[in-house]
């Protein structure tokens, strides 16, 4: 399919103001709207044959309004001007029929365009793109794992979306803003006998096909091979409380669920966090570093603005163990009083937004990931890890290594599976002791109360003191 | 795209998509949903968040030779339409061919009322206040309760239609209305948070009190936690529990993840895979289930399927295509996450049948663990090979007493090898909110990751 990428907006700036203003008539003291056309494909191949091909137009419009710091959100699909002015009166209705005029009167609103230049453009755009070179993509990552070693099985999917998206306020802010994204994922199974491992790995970015000239496909089934074949004829982890390797890359989902989550400041306003009260306090080892990055050119995580229109920073969350910012929200910041810090994402129209993570990673530090290992007695390399989830109440957190080894003596020695890990953010962030100087980002969906958007995790190697780990031997 | 392009309804959309395929002499099968919701959250004895949502749209699906190819859109305009359906075409002809790909004109399903009195004339005013009444209630049960930061009201009046250049036309409205309530209590600086939820289709009949007193009991159990011992304990699981971990698991019984390879259970139609004591049923019948529906994402009726009975493998779920190539017919299980998602196979009131043990029968003379919870499923639990490694939530027991709540720790095993190792089923069926339900279980051995 190819198509030319418009540049119009998305909607005419005077019903804009329009609806702004009806849906303030319940005497809300702020609106916003937010329009979204969003066109995305995703095909998989199963050993090397297409057996998803689907995509389609996510399109709709969502209304903000606050009262004080109280939240009324609505959204439809009918985005037509009889649609949006009927979505605003029901909005407004909703607050009781006071039938109040908004407070600045019914004057239009004199829009101010967000002057955020694209950190990263795209130069293969995925729309321009023919299916048949996405395809040629999946088939050189097949490629890369079918028949490694042991592996039997391969499962390919390719993933693109195009957002275009409007966001205007009764401040007179509009913002537009296009998002590209692309991955690829691997899943290769090994398999002897009954004995059955599976391997993932499934890099992405905030950028056009070009990406994929970085990251080489066949590298990408390798990867996934590897891990299998590495895994297959593992021993079951050992249980109980020891010190833990953690690689670089994805390993950063550690302080991603650990305690990125409870940095937002949408669990931080509910008193839901425990660092809520902790600012300017020593929370870490002085080791740890820790960045929430939305403007690394064409990262996964990245923001040319977020979903609120305001443009994206860079926020250091953690200086040397010292606990600096949170990530912040328009919201989170009536709530708190810290300063917005460009965190407010939604996954679409449905979701109103809310503070969340964008390339959030513990920064490099001085040591070598070998000199971690060394210091190991008796303990667990979790070289690859798989997803995890926080209780944001409570701190505890899980999440499943795939890829570990046995550290014996300061050496990694066995394989091992089943490994999984459990603890709490605020007690294991002390215990990270050392760092390593590898940093390097990996890719994920991140699911939260505004639903499910791109992340990138990251970390260099780090050594983690004492961690709970649930295996079986 | 323009914001002024007229939309069509959902019904007009399936008229209009099926009358062009017919034209174009494609093959098309068109499932369309609509759904309107409300959910209200309250927060320190306000509103704090209320959200309208009225979402629709149209999948399609066209069948060229021999290959699916899908699409969807949300705008329903003409020409939106018009290149779903070309899009779809031109990802079908991209697709690889598969043996039994068919569109069918099915019998007439059975009759189940999913949409009731329901939330006719309950105004914004009452859904309110039951956000509010279970705010206030959850506030109210202890001194130890902290805050309510995850509780809402939340209801959905959906509409599925299903059509296909068959002939087949038909479709179906339901509704439901719930609360969920979890309470972040804390006592000596430990924080705990648990929760519970009701779901109906009257919302007369909802109890928030209740909701909330429930989840701050089973919160506040949490509290006092000491650490876990690591080692092989025996343990009783509960049903809300076993429910979970059978949910992760589900798709074993999948017959696409088994033709796929991906099924530890394949091939094992027939022999005893689990515990005797256990059967194992979906029915998508349910006058009051999750998940019920009167045909599956394909238009197939839907029955009662019995997929383990008597700890032998009975059945796999199937759609139509699945079916073919297994050489049976659908058994009404093809599913799709709405107008957005692929034809697949999934299950919809997936339950294991209670047993004839009273829980506290399952309790006597137990020294191990009484396993409460299982959370981080979708990356620790593996249903191609059926292993898991957890994080958990439970207590000891001691001597048939529970003693003590347990530090976050870690349960392991393989669910098949778990299933086998039953010794007693409970009496009583409790369901979850991913639509499976399970009795309380006594298990012979299970591995503790703890302190």
């Amino acid at each position: 399919m190819t198509q030319t990428v418009g540049t119009d907006s998305l909607l005419d700036q005077a019903l804009a103001a329009e609806v702004l203003h009806l849906a303030r008539a319940g005497g809300a003291d702020f609106s916003e709207l937010f329009i979204e056309d969003s066109l995305n494909t995703t095909l998989r191949t199963l050993q090397g044959e297409v057996k998803d091909a689907t995509g389609g137009n996510l399109f709709g419009a969502g209304l903000r309004l606050l009262y004080g710091t109280r939240v009324v959100y609505a959204y439809t699909n009918d985005v037509t001007p009889r649609g949006l002015r009927d979505l605003a009166s029901q909005v407004a209705r909703a607050q009781g029929g006071r039938g109040e005029v908004a407070r600045d009167g019914a004057g239009g609103l004199d829009f101010r365009r967000v002057d955020a230049p694209p950190l990263y453009v795209a130069r293969q755009h995925p729309l321009a793109a023919a299916k048949r070179a996405k395809l040629d993509l999946m088939r050189r990552a097949h490629g890369g794992a079918a028949g490694v070693g042991f592996v039997r099985t391969v499962d390919v999917t390719y993933l693109d979306r195009v957002q275009r998206v409007l966001v205007a306020n009764s401040e007179g802010l509009w913002a537009e803003d296009e998002r590209v994204y692309t991955r690829l994922i691997v899943r290769a199974i090994a398999q002897d006998g009954t004995l059955r491992e599976t391997g993932m790995y499934g890099p992405g970015a905030a950028r056009g096909l070009e990406f994929f000239e970085e990251k080489i496909p066949e590298e990408i089934g390798e990867e996934a091979a590897r891990i299998a074949n590495a895994m297959l004829h593992a021993e079951y982890a050992p249980a109980g409380k020891l010190p833990v390797v953690i690689g670089n890359e994805f390993g950063g989902v550690i302080f991603h669920e650990a305690c990125g989550h409870i940095l937002e400041t949408t669990a931080v306003e509910k008193n839901a966090s425990v660092f809520a009260d902790k600012m300017g306090q020593k929370i870490a080892d002085a080791c740890v570093t820790a960045i929430d990055d939305g403007t690394i050119p064409g990262a996964w995580g990245m923001v040319n603005v977020d979903d609120e229109g305001m443009p994206a920073q860079r926020t250091v969350l953690i200086e040397n163990g010292i606990l600096k910012s949170f990530m912040v929200d328009r919201v989170g910041a009536m709530k708190t009083g810290y300063a917005r810090t460009g965190s407010g994402r939604r996954q679409n129209y449905t979701f109103a937004p809310a503070s969340r993570m964008r390339s959030t990673f513990i920064d490099n530090g001085t040591q070598t990931p070998a000199e971690l290992i060394a210091g190991v007695k008796h303990g667990i390399y979790a070289r690859k890890m798989g997803g995890g989830s926080v209780t944001p109440g409570t701190g505890d957190y899980n999440f499943a290594v795939n890829e570990a080894y046995l550290i014996e003596n300061g050496e990694v020695t066995r394989p091992l599976r089943g490994a999984s890990l459990v603890g709490n953010g605020a007690q294991d962030l002390m215990n990270i002791v050392g760092v390593a100087g590898d940093l390097s980002l990996g890719q994920g969906m991140c699911g939260s109360v505004s639903g499910s958007i791109p992340t990138d995790v990251g970390q260099p190697h780090i050594l983690i003191s004492e961690i709970t780990v649930g295996g079986r031997a | 795209m323009t914001a002024s392009t007229e939309q069509l309804s959902i019904d007009a959309a399936r008229t209009y998509l099926l009358a062009r395929a017919t034209t174009r002499d494609v093959p098309l099968e068109v499932y369309a949903q609509r759904a309107n919701s409300t959910s209200v959250k309250a927060f320190g004895g306000e509103v704090s968040e209320f959200k309208l949502q009225a979402r629709q749209g149209v999948g399609v699906r066209a069948l060229v030779r021999g290959a699916w190819g899908y699409s969807f859109t949300e705008n329903l305009s003409r020409p939106a339409l018009d290149r779903a359906l070309d899009d779809a075409v031109e990802n079908a002809e991209l697709a690889a061919p598969e043996a039994g790909a068919a569109l069918l004109a099915w019998g007439e399903p059975p009759s189940v009322d999913l949409y009731g009195e329901g939330l006719s004339g309950v105004g914004v005013d009452q859904k309110v206040r039951v956000a509010l009444e279970l705010e206030q209630a959850a506030m109210n049960a202890d001194p130890r309760v902290k805050s309510l930061p995850y509780g809402q009201y939340v209801d959905s009046d959906r509409e599925v239609l299903i059509g296909n250049t068959q002939g087949l036309t038909r479709g179906y409205k339901a509704l439901h209305a719930m609360v969920a309530a979890y309470p972040l209590v804390s006592e000596d600086g430990q924080n705990k948070m648990s929760g519970d939820w009701q779901f109906t289709r009257e919302f007369t009949e909802l109890d928030p009190t209740r909701t909330a007193l429930s989840a701050v009991e089973k919160s506040l159990a949490l509290l006092g936690a000491k650490p876990a011992p690591t080692g092989t304990f025996p343990a009783v699981i509960t049903g809300e529990c076993l429910a979970e971990l059978l949910a992760l698991f589900s798709p074993m019984f999948s017959g696409k993840m088994v033709e796929e390879g991906k099924s530890p259970l394949a091939g094992r139609l027939g022999q005893g895979i689990i515990s005797p004591l256990i059967t194992l049923v979906d029915d998508a019948t349910l006058p009051r289930g999750l998940q019920s529906r009167a045909f599956d994402a394909e238009g197939c009726p839907s029955a009662p399927l019995t997929l383990v009975e008597g700890g032998e493998l009975a059945a796999f779920m199937h759609n139509a295509q699945t079916a073919a190539r297994a050489g049976v017919t659908s058994t009404g299980h093809a599913d799709r996450m709405g107008y957005q998602g692929t034809v697949g196979v999934g299950y919809s009131n997936l339950h294991l049948q209670p047993g004839a043990t009273p829980e506290p029968d399952l309790l006597r003379g137990l020294t191990g663990l009484k396993l409460t919870g299982v959370s981080g499923g979708h990356a620790g639990a593996d249903p191609i090979t059926g292993d898991f490694s957890l994080q958990a939530e439970g207590f000891w027991v001691e001597d048939g007493v529970v003693a003590h709540p347990l530090e976050v720790f870690t349960v392991a095993a393989n669910i098949l090898d778990l299933l086998g190792r039953v010794e007693a089923v409970g009496d009583t069926v409790e369901w979850t909110n991913w639509s499976v339900g399970a009795p309380m279980v006594r298990v012979a051995a299970l591995a503790v990751g703890g302190s």
